[in-house]
């Protein structure tokens, strides 16, 4: 419950800031958000699922062209909705999640570092894959994706402008955030950590192992699949970088950084990751990188729970005695 | 045949060089269990120590040397100052070590650029028998990987060193009781690990693009040779090497190298799905 | 030789051994009895230094080894042929021992030939590999390769279990021409009762994490009572 007051506070603190950082932040802050739900993802499936996935950018690129896809008018030019490319963007990562998952779980299943590698490798195939994939427009990505278009009762109104963008986005990041965290309260929640924890007397509970982990994949998919999507309308462009292992490690990075066994934080580690960079790679020039790493490296050496995540916790602790 | 055999000869010495790099990795990977995803980017600093090396007028023997001796005691930092606190965590090592790549990559930008640098062939003939002709420097890389790949076999196989380090990767506790300093031969077996990725850096600068992105290309197939051919044993990364390496190239004869590359790529992860313990099996199946 | 003084050590949170305090004197043979669970092998490895002690101190010929590290402990003078025995299977005869003679100094290490006298199966069988071995074997393996450093104080846990009694009979008789022999101090977990009648010269019982009791082995002897109470034999 204190959890959620400060993230009550802290979406509050995001709503009020476009007025106060101006309108290039507000454009670069959109931007963040969308990572931030590309963290949520990662922290619901590696903190929460148990599950060190190297390639969750593969679920963000996949909903990012299949949004670009849907909105260009590539499969059928008469249907452009941005709602109907929202949803095939989650089903599709989600789909995509739920083969890649019952094929790397089934049986006996691969984890652990195992697991880290061979996710990695699928997402350096994909990279490669979509970067000679000419119909969707191979090295170079598919350009001029539309904005969100967004209709109600026969009104449109297309999302160009900088405030009105951030408001959308931050409000479907608001619902994914609080109804992830709802889910995790729930009885899932506690499932998932025993799944996490202790898989074998799961089992012996008589609950399936392999759907869970199944559930929480794609589950996770479908968020980064969302993000994806949200993130081409905003560039205005899909390209292979969407898929590749770069960003999966980024992501990495700025959940680690943050904290992934909770989702704020996680979610807070992208964003100022992300701040951090903008500002601090024009103090340092190339030296950020270098200092990225060896803060990376510090964060998970000294602190295995986060950066963001350690404090967090203790303000919301503090709170409750 | 003739035409095939150059072809041939180009696959062995690519999957030579490979399993020298992920010799190194399984070293690590069997005795302490730790993936060190900055296994690359010593690779990467052994071709650089190479191109300083000429830089400053050395010879390229001396380059060859000083390569191992600049990344292994890279690699005895390495292991003091991060792996030493981390290695009972085996996935936090994958992050950690991932993030030594990152600095380690950027501090090469920082000093050599971003740009591809050139190494110059230290011999620059070739052989020439009837139709059939070969860069002779390929010849020796060949040779003296082969060298290397058996040196280092025999050191963890016939020495008292391997007795010890195949004693600590069986059973470290056992090990231990028995009088044996378990830090110490993880400390050796990292260092040796890294002083073989510098080596194989060093001795392939001069025939493929050196930059400071190169590390990742060699530590992913690395990292599925050994899955490939199995964890258990150190035989395993010579046909997991073979598979991944050999499989790759081949393709890229007959399909594009991207194509090529997929397919090994898939390939390699069906068989550690549906064979775990790898081709030769091993004990860590997970 | 070994002095035990105040000792708590556990898994954790969870406490195994509370306030243990014992001592074994040179050249003597100590066993521990008492049932599963109440934290025998938890002392030997406690000892051994693969569980931390939490406080108290270990002292062994004069100086305190519960900080230092496994190897240390096992280069002081202590052997240990722990519980499964864990001999290397891949590993040839020659090689586990030689294994064992790598970790020591060299001027305490005993001879091959001495080894080998006291157990010729294994000179028969020296370049066999030890995962080849029945039970037994093996267990004669892991005491030879403790043995050939030259300690000066031996731990063995429950070197009986899962062995036919006919080598049980050989084990206990051959450990006890040794301590003899050699001025060994043994310090050995058992439930086999005619093992320890065989082998030991003092008896120490063990219950819910501490030593209740202890006797020589004449009073075990005269009267079971005791085997009755901590082994409920």
């Amino acid at each position: 419950m204190r959890n959620s007051l400060i993230a009550l506070l802290i979406f509050a603190a995001l709503a009020a800031a476009p007025p106060v950082i101006g309108g290039y932040w507000t454009g670069q802050l959109t931007g963040y958000l969308v990572y931030g739900l590309l963290a949520i993802s990662l922290s619901l499936v590696w903190g929460y699922g148990g599950i060190l996935c190297f390639g969750q950018a593969m679920f963000f690129g996949i909903g990012g062209y299949i949004m670009a896809v849907i909105t260009k008018g590539m499969v059928l030019p008469d249907i452009t909705s941005s709602y109907l490319g929202l949803i095939a963007a989650m089903a599709g990562a989600a789909l995509f999640a739920l083969a890649l998952g019952y094929f790397l779980f089934a049986g006996r299943g691969i984890s652990g570092a195992y697991l880290a590698i061979i996710t990695l490798a699928i997402a350096l195939v994909l990279e490669r894959l979509m970067n000679n994939w000419y119909g969707l427009g191979g090295y170079n990505g598919l350009l001029n994706v539309p904005p969100i278009k967004l209709t109600f009762f026969g009104a449109s109104f297309e999302l160009w402008d900088r405030v009105p963008t951030f408001y959308a986005i931050l409000i479907v990041v608001a619902v994914i955030f609080f109804g992830t965290t709802a889910l995790l309260n729930s009885a899932y929640g506690l499932r998932l950590t025993a799944c996490r924890t202790h898989p074998d007397r799961l089992a012996s509970l008589g609950y399936s192992v392999l759907n869970i982990r199944l559930s929480v994949f794609s589950l996770s998919a479908a968020i980064a699949g969302l993000a994806g999507a949200l993130f081409v309308t905003l560039d205005g462009f899909a390209s292979p970088t969407l898929i590749g292992f770069t960003l999966s490690t980024e992501a990495l990075i700025w959940v680690a950084i943050g904290g992934k066994e909770m989702l704020l934080a996680a979610f807070l580690g992208a964003i100022l990751t992300r701040t951090a960079e903008s500002w601090l790679s024009e103090i340092f020039g190339d030296y950020w990188i270098l200092i990225l790493g060896i803060a990376f490296m510090i964060s998970v050496v000294l602190l295995p729970k986060g950066l963001l995540a350690t404090p967090l916790e203790k303000l919301t602790e503090g709170k409750r005695r | 045949m003739s035409e095939l055999l150059p072809v041939f000869l180009d696959v062995t010495s690519y999957v030579l060089i490979l399993v020298l790099v992920a010799l190194g990795l399984m070293i690590v990977f069997g005795m302490m269990g730790v993936i060190n995803m900055a296994h690359g980017e010593l690779f990467m600093i052994g071709a650089f120590v190479m191109v300083a090396a000429q830089g400053a007028g050395l010879p390229f023997l001396a380059g060859l040397v000083l390569a191992p001796l600049v990344v292994g005691f890279l690699g005895l930092l390495i292991e003091t100052a991060l792996i030493r606190h981390i290695y009972h965590r085996p996935l936090d090592t994958i992050l950690a070590t991932w993030g030594l790549s990152i600095a380690l990559k950027q501090l090469i930008v920082l000093s050599f650029g971003p740009e591809s640098q050139s190494v110059t062939l230290p011999l620059d003939g070739t052989l020439t028998l009837g139709a059939f002709s070969y860069p002779l420097y390929r010849l020796v890389l060949m040779a003296v990987s082969a060298v290397l790949i058996g040196g280092t076999f025999w050191l963890f196989i016939r020495t008292d060193f391997g007795l010890m380090a195949r004693a600590v990767i069986a059973r470290p506790t056992t090990a231990a009781t028995l009088g044996i300093d378990t830090r110490r031969m993880y400390r050796w077996s990292f260092v040796i690990g890294t002083a073989l990725a510098g080596l194989a850096g060093a001795l392939v600068a001069p025939i493929i693009s050196v930059d400071p992105q190169m590390g990742l290309g060699y530590l992913v197939p690395g990292f599925l040779s050994i899955l490939v051919g199995g964890a258990g044993a150190l035989a395993g990364v010579l046909v997991g090497g073979a598979v991944v390496g050999g499989v790759g190239n081949l393709l890229a004869v007959w399909i594009s190298p991207v194509a090529a590359l997929i397919t090994v790529y898939i390939l390699a992860i069906l068989i550690i799905r549906l064979k775990p313990e790898g081709i030769l099996g091993g004990r860590r199946a997970k | 030789m070994l002095e035990i003084t105040g000792l708590s050590a556990g898994y954790g949170e969870a406490l195994v051994l509370r306030d243990v305090s014992c001592r074994i004197a040179k050249g003597q043979v100590t066993a521990l009895m008492g049932r599963n669970g109440m934290g025998k092998t938890t002392l030997l490895k406690t000892i051994m230094g693969l569980i931390r002690a939490q406080s108290g101190r270990i002292n062994f010929d004069g100086a305190s080894i519960e900080t230092r590290p496994t190897h240390l402990i096992s280069r002081a003078g202590i052997g240990y042929v722990p519980q499964g025995r864990e001999i290397f299977d891949d590993f040839t005869v020659r090689d586990n021992l030689r294994l064992s003679l790598m970790g020591h100094d060299a001027a305490t290490a005993l001879p091959f030939d001495k080894i080998y006298g006291w157990f010729p199966i294994l000179k028969e069988r020296e370049t066999q590999r030890a995962g080849t071995f029945s039970g037994g074997q093996q267990q004669i393996l892991a005491i030879a390769r403790a043995l050939i450093a030259g300690p000066k104080l031996l731990l063995l846990d429950e070197p009986t279990e899962g062995i036919q009694p006919s080598i049980v009979q050989e084990i206990g008789l051959q450990l006890a021409k040794i301590a003899r022999e050699t001025g060994l101090s043994i310090l050995v977990v058992e439930q086999n009762v005619e093992m320890v009648r065989i082998l030991a010269d003092q008896v120490m019982f063990m219950e819910n994490g501490a030593i209740r009791e202890s006797c020589d082995i004449a009073t075990l002897r005269r009267d079971d009572a005791l085997l009755h109470r901590y082994l409920s034999v």
